[in-house]
């Protein structure tokens, strides 16, 4: 029973932040089909960008997260002004914007790091969003009330997203774009605006994921890639661009991640999800709540 | 290919043969070296990306796989280093088989995420390996090391050997040419398989991939074979690699590299006959350039990628194709059908 309560809690916990990530990927995949790889750099900047509010300057705690995820939202339209906007003519766009993004990111990771040195000397920090070890007992397993924060927040954004998205006549033309851009723009959806809002929505997401990351472990400049490739076996899991999905997928994500951690060992959790979506890749290419054509081009 | 194409090719191989006669200094050889290792795994990446259309990341697994067998084959089995480099080839080829049989019904975006899935979990498996193997004990009991070497790497398999032939000073000259050999031989054999049959089956793949099918090419046989293809001479190039540094370590399979390698392909144009060769040139150039202010290396190179993918997605060698068809228009006075692109478009 231990044992399964603590997969339980620590997949939910894992599972939302994937959630939080993934989401943001699936939006923007959805909306002009782009894959950003600098949305890792975006969840590390997101916890520096907390760090900064709360810890140099010294201002309310609670205000940190909003702070954060506004910030990121201003980052992620940065990054559409550098690269997708000026690329999304291009032939290959799918496959260009990845490289482009690519780029980006690790420029700006690596300045991140130059950065860092020179202003703190000492790299990793604590988050001072983190609760500490203040817990209580489920069947004798103690959750901390971090993980109580954690799935609430995940919850609640995502709730917001979905209702913005299905309620609101922005959220109308973002699915209108998500499903025929040129039949969007005949009905006048400005869609330029469209992909540099969902890219801001989606950072934004991340640097609140980035947060709860950090919660977990120090705040460092390189903590973000890992999260994000875990974002993206969600979402290549769940089928790209699908957002349901990738709530699900994340969850199941994980979920496996947490067992094989408490059942065999840390150090093999992400290999066992690799492992999951490559057979899930081969058994459904187009994911596994894919539509069930066979992948797209 | 046209006879400019032969002329550049006698030109430059003339120029790289005599450069270590100028007496150049030594770090300068060992860059030009190193350079002669990536394009040559860049070329091979050319087939597989520009000419089969396949966005696989996977071949710098491949690369890794290949200085991975060297490395282990040299340390316990004590073989000499020139064995294991067939070996290393043939390993190398059976696991991009797999990648490709694990990437058959995917398309596009899907392939990059799958091989650097792949990749990825290569890397975890080894840097997080710390189990002290029975085997390493017999080679040095003080340090016990994992069979792979861990996050540490592996060392003492020995070199190339020509240490013995030239020498105590010059045996840096022995690597220069046999990495040079192999940077020729990859682009012999990317020009044959880009103007045999087999290339033409690729290109139709990638162009239009219904109308290939339904002309009777399967895509079965030809995604696995230029899986298998491109990977013989990039594990070669791994294995190379690792017997020129003398050690291997989980960097090979980092970010770091792919994006570095990636840089090389997409600066010098994907899917250009010249593409990796100038890519390789520009990103050893520009990584001497910024060595200079080492921190800023990794941003340098980032930006240079992002500059040339949203203004000159082609590359380099592209630019210069459209640079040389205006010129030959000027001169000639009649424009031409067409581009020299020789993959065809």
């Amino acid at each position: 029973m231990d044992f399964f309560v603590q997969i339980i809690v620590s997949g939910l916990t894992f599972g939302s932040m994937y959630a939080l990530a993934a989401v943001g990927l699936a939006l923007v995949w959805g909306a002009f089909n782009m894959l950003n790889m600098s949305h890792g750099i975006i969840m590390t900047l997101g916890a520096y960008f907390a760090l900064l509010w709360a810890e140099l300057l010294g201002w309310p705690l609670i205000l940190a997260a909003p702070f954060s995820l506004v910030c990121g939202g201003l980052v992620g339209a940065i990054v559409y002004f550098l690269s997708a906007h000026w690329m999304i003519k291009q032939k290959n766009f799918e496959v260009t914007i990845i490289i482009a993004t690519f780029g980006l990111g690790m420029a700006i990771e690596s300045g991140l790091l130059k950065f860092l040195r020179e202003m703190f000397r000492t790299a990793p920090y604590s988050q001072p969003l983190s609760l500490g070890a203040k817990s209580f007992l489920i069947f004798d397993v103690p959750v901390s009330y971090q993980r109580l924060v954690i799935w609430t927040a995940a919850f609640v954004l995502i709730t917001i997203v979905g209702i913005f998205l299905r309620r609101t006549s922005v959220g109308r033309a973002i699915r209108a774009t998500a499903q025929d851009r040129n039949a969007a723009r005949l009905m006048g959806v400005p869609v330029r605006r469209v992909y540099v809002l969902v890219l801001a929505i989606a950072s934004g997401l991340a640097a609140v994921s980035g947060i709860m990351l950090s919660s977990f472990k120090d705040v460092h400049p390189l903590m973000g890639g890992d999260p994000m490739l875990k974002a993206f076996i969600v979402i290549v899991l769940a089928g790209l661009g699908n957002i349901t999905g990738a709530l699900y997928a994340a969850l199941l994500v994980g979920l496996v991640e947490a067992s094989v951690k408490v059942l065999l060992a840390d150090k093999y959790g992400f290999t066992a999800i690799l492992i999951l979506v490559i057979l899930a890749l081969i058994w459904k290419p187009s994911g596994i709540f894919g539509r069930a054509t066979v992948a797209r081009q | 290919m046209k006879r400019r194409d032969y002329i550049i090719f006698a030109v430059l191989l003339g120029l790289a043969i005599a450069y270590p006669w100028i007496n150049p200094p030594r770090y300068l050889l060992a860059s030009v070296l190193l350079m002669f290792c990536y394009a040559t795994v860049v070329s091979q990446w050319n087939l597989v990306f520009g000419l089969a259309g396949i966005f696989s990341l996977g071949q710098v697994a491949i690369f890794a796989s290949g200085s991975y067998i060297t490395a282990i084959l040299g340390r316990y089995l004590e073989w000499s280093l020139w064995y294991t480099f067939p070996v290393a080839g043939v390993g190398g080829v059976f696991f991009s088989l797999l990648i490709g049989l694990a990437c058959l019904r995917l398309r596009g975006i899907y392939v990059a995420l799958l091989t650097l899935a792949v990749s990825q979990m290569m890397f975890i498996l080894i840097q997080t390996d710390a189990m002290c193997s029975a085997l390493n004990k017999k080679v040095n009991p003080a340090t016990c090391v994992s069979f792979t070497g861990g996050a540490q790497g592996l060392g003492d398999f020995g070199s190339f050997g020509w240490r013995d032939v030239f020498g105590g000073r010059n045996w840096i000259i022995g690597d220069y040419y046999t990495m040079l050999v192999l940077l020729v031989i990859a682009l012999i054999f990317t020009f044959i398989v880009t103007n045999s049959r087999i290339g033409l089956a690729f290109m139709a793949l990638r162009d239009n991939e219904e109308l290939a099918r339904s002309r009777g090419i399967s895509q079965f046989k030809y995604q696995l074979l230029v899986f298998a293809m491109s990977a013989f001479l990039t594990a070669v190039a791994g294995s190379f690699y690792a017997a020129h540094f003398g050690s291997v370590g989980t960097d090979l399979m980092g970010f770091a590299l792919l994006l570095f390698l990636i840089s090389m392909l997409v600066v010098g144009g994907i899917g250009r006959p010249w593409g990796p060769l100038l890519g390789a040139f520009l990103l050893m150039a520009a990584d001497e350039v910024f060595k200079e202010a080492s921190d800023w290396r990794n941003v340098g190179l980032g930006i240079v990628v992002l500059i040339f993918m949203v203004f000159l997605p082609e590359g380099l060698a592209g630019a210069l194709d459209k640079l040389w068809n205006r010129g030959i228009q000027l001169v000639t006075g009649r424009l031409q059908s067409g581009g020299t692109r020789a993959d065809g478009e």
